[in-house]
């Protein structure tokens, strides 16, 4: 979780634009299904409602047909009341009554509203209340003048009340004189027959039909009941509108697709309520899975950018990591990352140059090494040539005066000297044998320059086999006689001393009484940095030092003090350490 | 951080969805316990209820007892309801006092109560949907007034059905009050029927003998005004007012043995009642509205309006 804001990670990067896209694109293809779908039900849905309730209304049509068609039968047997005595008419009508359980009673009545003709055998009302009735007056005025009533309690029986939609016309008929007469004849159908036509029409889930007469006013709704106790209400004036067709509105909160159609014989208007909303359940229901598929695709979008990204970017983190920890120093990874081409092409040129370096460093360590060993290695064989074929001149010189004593001494030393010298190939040696050394070397000398000099050599006890890099002492004494004691008008003194130093160094102390080093002499002879003189004083010294310091480390080396005519001190400092054997020495 | 969001995202939308669908597929069980069986009034509440069910796709379920007396019956139906884990119940208690405590359980197990027509005394439902019973009671004896001449004596019968429900005491107080008003008009007798013909006809009849003077009748439920009828015949003597809309009723009203007509819209009462519940049970607060009344005589029963108040169950 990081909170560092500033340049996102390749991963970060990749997975965003892999989302985006992607889910953009999932989202525009949801989007144009949705609206497609979504308009295409709609449309099946007017479609489908629109047929039903033009069924309704087919059905409908052919109802009244029906009862128009025994309207005209008994009409016609109205007419032939000559020919069939009354009851004999009646009992054909009765027949066909009887026949049909949606028709309650056919009745032909007089203007003055007595009956003439009944399929019934109850006590009808009186004349005067049936003339008063709506169905009696409408469909006055002319012969074939017809009226629809709309649903009603009949009337026309004492102690009956069944609910009836009336069917009236005004028909002519023989009267029992013989005389062509006017007449009202009514058929009362059941209601429930007539409303089961549309109850059964189901739009929607709570879709329903209903008739509205010529004015506009309910002649039959399903919800009559709640439309009077003010529960329910119908927008009628919407539909006065579209006289005609069809249309959607918005009605108490509620989106409608009313279809408005005419109905044939009855001066009605059938008009078919849907409720969008329940039309449109499909939708909802494809809405849902949708969303479902929807949100289903993002989420794994998300997880495979996320995934994708990863198995991109991992090898590039990997070879980053790697890049770190070569970068603190550490080389011994393989610096190689697998994935995908272009990063393992780029691991494997980092793992070569990292290779690469590898092999200079150890080169470089290596020839380093090299040549620390090959300048130990030189410091130490350097023995001046000269010193030799002056000793040896010596020796050839004390021979031709037959001094066999001299000759002796002098080639003991100088053996004394080499076998030292070698040790067999050992750097480090005893300090006494350091000193035998030195002494040799001075007995040489002393032979040599014949008695210009005396010299004395002393060592604390107990120091004997204390081990130090052997040939350290003798450039010193060989630069005390060379530069100091030659020179010398009077005796010449070399003195060395051994001793400890706290905490934990050996000091070889050489003291001559030569004629000394000036300051700038002295500042110079143990740096890297001052004047070279071929053979000149110091380059033994500076050896000695660097020897030294190369293997002992450079808290140690020399410490040189030095006046003009005085002499000089040259104290070599090295680290006290754990006594060693000495080297065995063929008895001489 | 992500993957955090990433389950708020999902469980957004699993919810949407399955809220969704719940609130499109709940089905509510209803069970609608009326007084008893049969009779037209509580036929319409029935057909009331009905209507609400087509409208809103629940499940009704109707409890009652063979005969309104039977309070114990209808103890046992709610019982039932609440056994059954119905969602809601709608009730006319048939006794103020004796239905308290099995409503109260009902309640508290978490079944929404809607009483219908009448109540409780000291436990209250959830909604209440009634007529205003008092008012019927002035408008019975107003209308009960107006067909004697000014200071002629009344002296009125009254016969309710159920002695405990509150119904019938509204209107029975509100006759009395309306009777107290009015100068030279008595209730003599006041008593029930039990929404019993024959212990009606019994009573009117025995009052009748005992006190002859008797011209008016109330009869406050339908077969307790069967009873008067059987016991006045063809009498035009006493005025009578009767609750119902039976077909014997209308028949009496045509032939001016029942002077009036009083109907209440018991469908009304039905559908109210079931759609009330399930507001309830969706939440919602339902309409606070009285059911409607009307006096219905002789001349006005063939109104448009009266039809449809008069003959609702008639078919």
């Amino acid at each position: 979780m990081k909170s560092i804001r500033g340049p996102h990670s390749i991963k970060t990067i990749l997975s965003i634009a892999i989302a985006v896209v992607s889910i953009s694109f999932t989202l525009l293809v949801s989007a144009i299904l949705f609206t497609q779908f979504s308009s295409t039900i709609r449309e099946n849905a007017t479609v489908s409602t629109r047929e039903i309730v033009r069924q309704v209304n087919a059905n409908l049509n052919y109802y009244t047909n029906d009862i128009l068609t025994i309207a005209g039968y008994a009409r016609d047997l109205a007419k032939q009341t000559n020919d069939l005595p009354r009851f004999e008419i009646e009992q054909r009508l009765r027949s066909i009554v009887d026949s049909r359980q949606d028709i309650v009673c056919l009745v032909l009545f007089n203007l003055e509203g007595e009956a003439v003709l009944s399929t019934s055998d109850a006590k009808l009302r009186s004349a005067k209340e049936i003339k008063d009735q709506t169905w009696f007056t409408r469909a006055l005025g002319g012969e074939g003048n017809f009226y629809f009533t709309g649903p009603h309690v009949q009337q026309l029986f004492t102690s009956s009340y069944p609910w009836v939609i009336t069917y009236s016309q005004q028909i002519s008929y023989l009267n029992e004189g013989g005389e062509t007469k006017y007449g009202l004849l009514a058929i009362d159908m059941n209601f429930w027959a007539v409303s089961e036509l549309c109850q059964n029409a189901r739009l929607g889930s709570t879709g329903y039909v209903y008739f509205i007469d010529n004015n506009g006013k309910i002649v039959y709704h399903p919800y009559q009941q709640l439309i009077n106790s003010d529960l329910f209400n119908e927008d009628l004036d919407a539909v006065q509108e579209h006289i005609f067709g069809t249309f959607t509105n918005t009605f108490e909160g509620r989106e409608r697709l009313v279809i408005v159609d005419t109905v044939n014989n009855a001066r009605w208007r059938i008009v078919g309520v849907a409720y969008m909303d329940e039309l449109m359940s499909g939708l909802d229901q494809y809405t849902t899975v949708m969303f479902l598929v929807l949100a289903f695709c993002i989420i794994i979008t998300i997880l495979l950018s996320r995934t994708v990204s990863a198995y991109i970017s991992r090898p590039i983190r990997e070879l980053e990591r790697l890049m770190n920890s070569v970068e603190r120093g550490d080389f011994s990874a393989p610096p190689t990352v697998g994935g995908n081409q272009e990063v393992a092409a780029l691991s494997q040129t980092f793992a070569l140059m990292v290779g690469r370096i590898r092999q200079l460093m150890d080169d470089i360590v290596e020839s380093q090494e090299m040549k620390r060993k090959f300048e130990l290695d030189a410091l130490q064989a350097k023995i001046n040539p000269h010193f030799l074929y002056n000793t040896l001149d010596s020796v050839v010189w004390m021979a031709e005066q037959n001094n066999t004593e001299g000759v002796i001494t002098m080639i003991t030393s100088l053996a004394k000297l080499f076998r030292i010298s070698i040790s067999k190939g050992r750097d480090i040696i005893t300090l006494s044998e350091e000193l035998e050394h030195v002494r040799n070397y001075l007995i040489i000398q002393q032979i040599r320059y014949r008695d210009k000099f005396e010299f004395s050599i002393s060592m604390e006890a107990g120091m004997e086999n204390l081990p130090t890099i052997k040939l350290i002492v003798q450039p010193i004494v060989e630069n005390a006689i060379y530069h100091g004691i030659k020179y010398l008008q009077e005796m010449g003194h070399i003195d060395i001393k051994v001793f400890k130093r706290k905490p934990g160094a050996v000091v070889i102390e050489v003291r001559d009484n030569g004629v000394g080093m000036d300051e700038q002499k002295l500042s110079n002879i143990l740096s890297y940095e001052g004047p070279h003189h071929k053979g000149g004083a110091g380059i033994g010294v500076r050896n000695v030092h660097q020897r030294i310091q190369l293997y002992y480390g450079s808290d140690y080396g020399l410490e040189i003090s030095s006046e003009l005519d005085e002499g000089t001190l040259v104290r070599l400092v090295i680290p006290e350490q754990a006594p060693i054997h000495p080297i065995k020495v063929a008895s001489s | 951080m992500k993957r955090v969001l990433l389950i708020l995202l999902i469980t957004t939308l699993l919810l949407g969805c399955s809220n969704k669908q719940q609130a499109q597929n709940k089905t509510y069980r209803i069970a609608v316990i009326t007084m008893m069986q049969g009779g037209e009034f509580w036929g319409a509440l029935k057909n009331g209820a009905r209507s609400a069910r087509s409208a809103t796709g629940s499940v009704l379920e109707f409890l009652a007892p063979v005969n309104e007396s039977d309070y114990e019956g209808q103890i046992s139906a709610v019982q039932r309801a609440i056994d059954q884990q119905f969602d809601a119940i709608v009730l006319s208690p048939s006794h103020y006092t004796r239905l308290e405590d099995v409503v109260a359980k009902a309640r508290s197990k978490g079944i929404k109560v809607v009483f219908a027509d009448t109540s409780l005394m000291n436990v209250h439902p959830d909604f209440f949907i009634t007529a205003d019973y008092q008012a019927i009671g002035k408008a019975m004896a107003e209308h009960a007034f107006s067909h004697f001449a000014e200071g002629e004596p009344i002296k009125a019968l009254v016969l309710g059905s159920m002695p405990n429900t509150s119904s019938m005491t509204a209107i029975v107080e509100a006759l009395a009050a309306n009777f107290a008003k009015k100068e030279g008009a008595e209730i003599v007798y006041a008593t029930y029927s039990f929404t019993d013909e024959a212990i009606a006809k019994d009573i009117t009849t025995s009052a009748l003998a005992s006190d002859p003077s008797i011209n008016l009748i109330f009869a406050l439920e339908e077969y307790t005004a069967h009873g008067v009828a059987n016991a006045l015949k063809e009498n035009q003597q006493v005025h009578f007012i009767a609750f119902g809309t039976t077909q014997y009723e209308i028949q009496l009203l045509e032939r001016g043995v029942i002077d009036a007509l009083v109907v209440v819209n018991s469908f009304n009462l039905g559908y109210r009642a079931v759609m009330a519940a399930i507001d309830l049970l969706n939440g919602i607060k339902p309409i606070e509205k009285l059911v409607d009344f009307d006096l219905v005589t002789k001349e006005s029963m063939f109104s448009e309006e009266h039809q449809r108040l008069l003959f609702q169950t008639l078919r």
